[in-house]
């Protein structure tokens, strides 16, 4: 019997800084062991458990696309109260960490295939939502999929994450990048604005369109109504949900929203099925 | 091969040291007055004139502190095994931690991913239940589509039927140890009547109920219910009804390192404690004693039902008896099924 | 008893109806054997639900703290002791409080009755003067009320009039000349060894369920010592050493405020001996300092205070 809770081991191969405040880095991941790396296919919305023996655990959203072989990459933000994500911002390429996954249910790619796609990211939370770009701008899957609109949302400049990754999207066919910072700044050639209002302006027409949201809980509550505003279908809002997990396959009882495990039967929940699952429980 | 055999009391001492020899006997011992499943080598150690052990038999199956794997810098991860690798009996267990083990079974036992650690020892144990003649006053599985005679999760079903003991085999697990047992011989008709007439006349004596016939369809209808306020109001928020509840599974885990070599570890956890759900951020979903009172109803008598068709719940009582403030469950779910239907706004 | 069950819903109407305060926190009866549950009534017309018993064990001091309401709270004595450490460690705003002083305040010992019973549940307990008839399955016992109280009852009386608003009752004539620390000095006589195995003993009884922490109306931190993993003080596991580390630990942060009320005792499953450890500390307290906590709002714990004559001969 595979044992769930035991990690693979895994190389970091590169890291990047992504914000000005250096509490964001990207973290380029390679598997020791090239079974383990054959074994983890995955897709955009997935997660996996980042584990430091002696430290901890904790989820983090797969920020790469499954079109990349060679790596896996987080973005991970440093809390000052996360035993994990401190030790990890204290970790040098060439260190090794202990990998759990992929975890998760993601975002349903082949039932999206045909449609349209709108992706709202505020701050960090952006992070699988690139995956997403990725994989559906890539040469083989580009035209499985409709438009592309992609609202990036972030408080300053210094704050925007994937900025080169976004220059590269905007070249590609029928797509379309906004990016949104709260209260203007200098050299800032984009927009200035709250998600919300900036994505009731820019919004495309909810006819055969997908709309992925991810960003903190004010942004995701202020954009859906945007969104259902719009006539957007309930069931075709796809928010990707966090919360703390311990075990991540379901069975430590930690992370439920209503009667759904965010690890396993999660993160991604469309908006019709949040309205369900949090009837009797408010939350 | 007979599927139900006898033995007289005077000759179980002598039953239980055999099995104590070929597999690791787990039976209840009283120790400073409370009675809890014990590995023994002597069957005159145990107790069986009690009503249930304190602590249920989950712990068999995840103990409390369960070390996942172990690390060093020269040995890499490695998962530890059990030393003593006989089979285990546990003798004497109550229907309704039988049941427990079935329910508990869900989850451990998952469709998408197994417990290795779990599903282990419980493919390794053969469970000989023993029937309650005498339920507690606190007892309520009547209500929860079980019983003091209930077989369900038992390999041997047991009832003492006065100075001899009924053995039933339910599984071929329990045949086949059955088979083994020594000083058994065949029941009579009346022995197997009296057994049943015993099985009912407990049965009877339990008088404690509850309603769970349309509990999770009216839980659905309570997120905003000052219902909720109440009940967490005089709950002190510590984790006694988790920990010694059957059915309950939460669990935490941890890293216990140090100078590069440690081990991970996981041990139960309570949804009842404050910093549960507490993330990284300090943002809390559960914030206040009324979430996580709701969040433990809710998963007991909706999500559970929900994902699995049962109530996570076998009406041993064990929550009401040990709780500090004497929360009863029985209580409180009346006052849910006559609860005004306050659902989010 | 009955006398002093219907002053408290007078009380409680009173204070409730004119509006003195908020919230009347108190006992109710839930309809089983020797059990009350805390109460807390909001409304005059609920006020008799409240009862007065023996078996109203609960310190209701735990509920003061982070409650902004003002509030009027059924205190036993030592429950008032628990109410002065929390005054005087600002925790609870005297202005807001109506402090409800119940005299006669013997609360029995639910498991010294348990242990007459031969193991059989029992089915009913009825007061009846100072007896307590109590019925299992086959089983009728009268028995005196006044040889099954809590220890924290015979250990210690103390007259707290003075702080409360309100008095009722007659001064409990259960006075025991016993030396309340008779069983630590005991244990004191013992070799360190001895000594060892005794707690090792006890505290592998414990399941860290942490109920001792959270009935104890003092453990009121946001983030407690053993939750904390940055630095993680604790383990958490079952490993012996880590409970003990957590017993000693939680008792030393005790030292010159546990008032000895047996809240964490009565709300332990496992009836672990835990006011050995606390007592002791308290003792070691009294005498290096002679100070006893909860006796005086304005008096400093000797933790949190220094005077000029302290003791020092443990400087070395």
């Amino acid at each position: 019997m595979k044992n769930p809770y035991l990690p693979m081991s895994v190389t970091i191969s590169k890291i990047n800084f992504e914000n000005k405040a250096k509490d964001l880095k990207t973290f380029d991941f390679t598997f020791d062991n090239p079974d383990d790396a054959k074994d983890f296919q995955f897709i955009c919305g997935q997660f996996a458990m980042i584990s430091i023996d002696g430290i901890g655990e904790a989820p983090f959203g797969i920020a790469s696309s499954p079109m990349e072989k060679k790596i896996i990459q987080f973005t991970i933000k440093r809390y000052p109260q996360g035993l994990l994500t401190t030790s990890l911002h204290n970790l040098s390429v060439g260190d090794k960490v202990g990998l759990r996954g992929p975890l998760g249910n993601g975002y349903p790619m082949k039932k999206i295939q045909g449609q349209n796609i709108l992706i709202v990211g505020g701050g960090f939370a952006l992070t699988t939502l690139r995956s997403v770009a990725q994989y559906v701008l890539h040469k083989d899957n580009r035209s499985n999929y409709g438009r592309l609109t992609m609202l990036a949302a972030a408080r300053e400049p210094g704050e925007m994450l994937y900025r080169d990754d976004m220059t590269e999207f905007e070249k590609a066919l029928n797509t379309e990048i906004i990016q949104t910072i709260d209260r203007p700044a200098e050299d800032w050639t984009h927009k200035v604005g709250f998600a919300a209002p900036v994505l009731k302006e820019v919004a495309p027409s909810p006819k055969d369109t997908y709309a992925l949201i991810c960003g903190p809980p004010i942004m995701i509550k202020t954009c859906t109504d945007v969104l259902l505003e719009l006539d957007f279908d309930t069931d075709k809002i796809l928010n990707s949900l966090e919360m703390k997990m311990a075990c991540g396959i379901g069975k430590c009882g930690r992370c439920n929203v209503g009667n759904k495990y965010v690890c396993k039967d999660g993160p991604v929940f469309s908006y019709k099925e949040l309205l369900e699952l949090t009837k009797g429980c408010g939350l | 091969m007979k599927k139900l055999k006898m033995i007289n009391k005077k000759d179980i001492t002598k039953l239980l040291d055999e099995l104590a020899k070929n597999y690791r006997l787990l039976a209840p011992v009283e120790k400073d007055g409370i009675v809890n499943f014990t590995e023994v080598q002597n069957g005159q150690d145990i107790t069986l004139d009690f009503y249930n052990s304190k602590e249920p038999l989950k712990k068999l199956f995840f103990p409390q502190s369960e070390t996942l794997y172990c690390y060093s810098k020269e040995q890499g991860r490695t998962v530890p095994e059990e030393q003593d690798k006989r089979r285990k009996i546990v003798f004497g267990l109550r229907p309704c931690d039988a049941k427990a083990a079935v329910l508990l079974d869900n989850v451990f036992d998952g469709a998408d991913f197994k417990d290795p650690y779990y599903l282990e020892k419980r493919e390794n144990t053969i469970i000989c239940s023993l029937a309650c003649n005498e339920p507690q006053t606190s007892c309520f599985c009547t209500s929860l589509g079980l019983g003091p005679g209930d077989k369900d999760g038992s390999d041997i079903f047991i009832v003492d039927i006065g100075d001899k003991y009924l053995f039933e085999a339910v599984t071929q697990k329990g045949q086949k140890l059955l088979d083994e047992m020594t000083g058994t011989y065949e029941p009579e008709d009346k022995d197997i009547k009296k057994a049943q007439t015993l099985i009912t006349e407990s049965e009877n004596k339990i008088k404690k109920q509850i309603e769970t016939a349309c509990l999770s369809e009216k839980l659905d209808e309570l997120a905003d219910s000052p219902i909720w306020d109440e009940l967490a109001e005089k709950c002190i928020g510590c984790g006694i009804c988790t920990y010694l509840c059957p059915t309950c599974h939460c669990f935490a885990i941890v890293d216990e390192a140090s100078d590069c070599k440690g081990c991970r570890v996981r041990n139960w956890d309570s949804c009842m404690f404050g910093n549960f759900t507490l993330e990284a951020s300090g943002h809390n979903p559960r914030p206040t004693g009324k979430e996580r009172m709701r969040q433990r109803i809710m998963h007991k008598f909706n999500y559970f039902v929900k994902n699995f068709d049962a109530n996570a719940c076998v009406g041993c009582g064990r929550c009401f008896r040990n709780c500090p403030v004497h929360n009863d469950l029985i209580k409180v779910i009346e006052k849910i099924n006559n609860a005004k239907s306050e659902p989010k706004k | 008893m009955s006398d002093i069950q219907q002053q408290i819903q007078e009380h409680a109407k009173k204070l409730l109806s004119d509006k003195t305060v908020d919230l009347f926190i108190g006992y109710k009866d839930i309809n089983e054997p020797m059990l009350t549950e805390p109460a807390f009534i909001r409304d005059a017309k609920d006020a008799d639900q409240l009862i007065w018993n023996p078996f109203c064990e609960h310190n209701l001091a735990k509920y003061l703290v982070g409650r902004n309401e003002k509030i009027a709270i059924v205190a036993k004595t030592n429950d008032v002791r628990s109410i002065v450490v929390l005054i005087n460690e600002q925790q609870v705003i005297r202005e807001n409080l109506t402090i409800i002083g119940v005299n006669c305040d013997d609360v029995i010992d639910r498991k010294k009755v348990e242990a007459e019973m031969d193991g059989k549940d029992i089915t009913s307990a009825q007061i009846k003067d100072d007896k307590l008839i109590v019925k299992a399955e086959k089983i009728s016992k009268t028995l005196k009320i006044k040889n099954y109280l809590h220890d924290s009852c015979l250990d210690n009386k103390r007259d707290m009039s003075e702080i409360c608003d309100i008095i009722i009752g007659e001064k409990s004539s259960c006075k025991t000349e016993e030396d309340k620390y008779a069983k630590i000095r005991e244990l004191e006589q013992k070799t360190p060894e001895e000594r060892w195995e005794y707690f090792k003993k006890e505290l592998s009884k414990c399941i860290r369920c942490y109920a001792c922490r959270n009935a104890c109306p003092l453990c009121y931190c946001k983030s407690c010592f053993v939750d904390q993993k940055f630095p993680n003080w604790v383990g958490q596991t079952t490993d012996l050493s880590d409970t003990m580390c957590f017993h000693i630990m939680r008792a030393l942060h005790t030292a010159g405020r546990c008032v000895d009320c047996g809240a964490c005792v009565r709300a332990c499953p496992n009836g672990i001996d835990l006011r050995m450890l606390t007592g002791k500390i308290e003792k070691d307290v009294k005498e290096l300092f002679g100070a006893e906590a909860g006796l005086n709002p304005e008096t400093d714990n000797p933790m949190t205070s220094y005077k000029e004559d302290d003791p020092e001969d443990f400087i070395k």
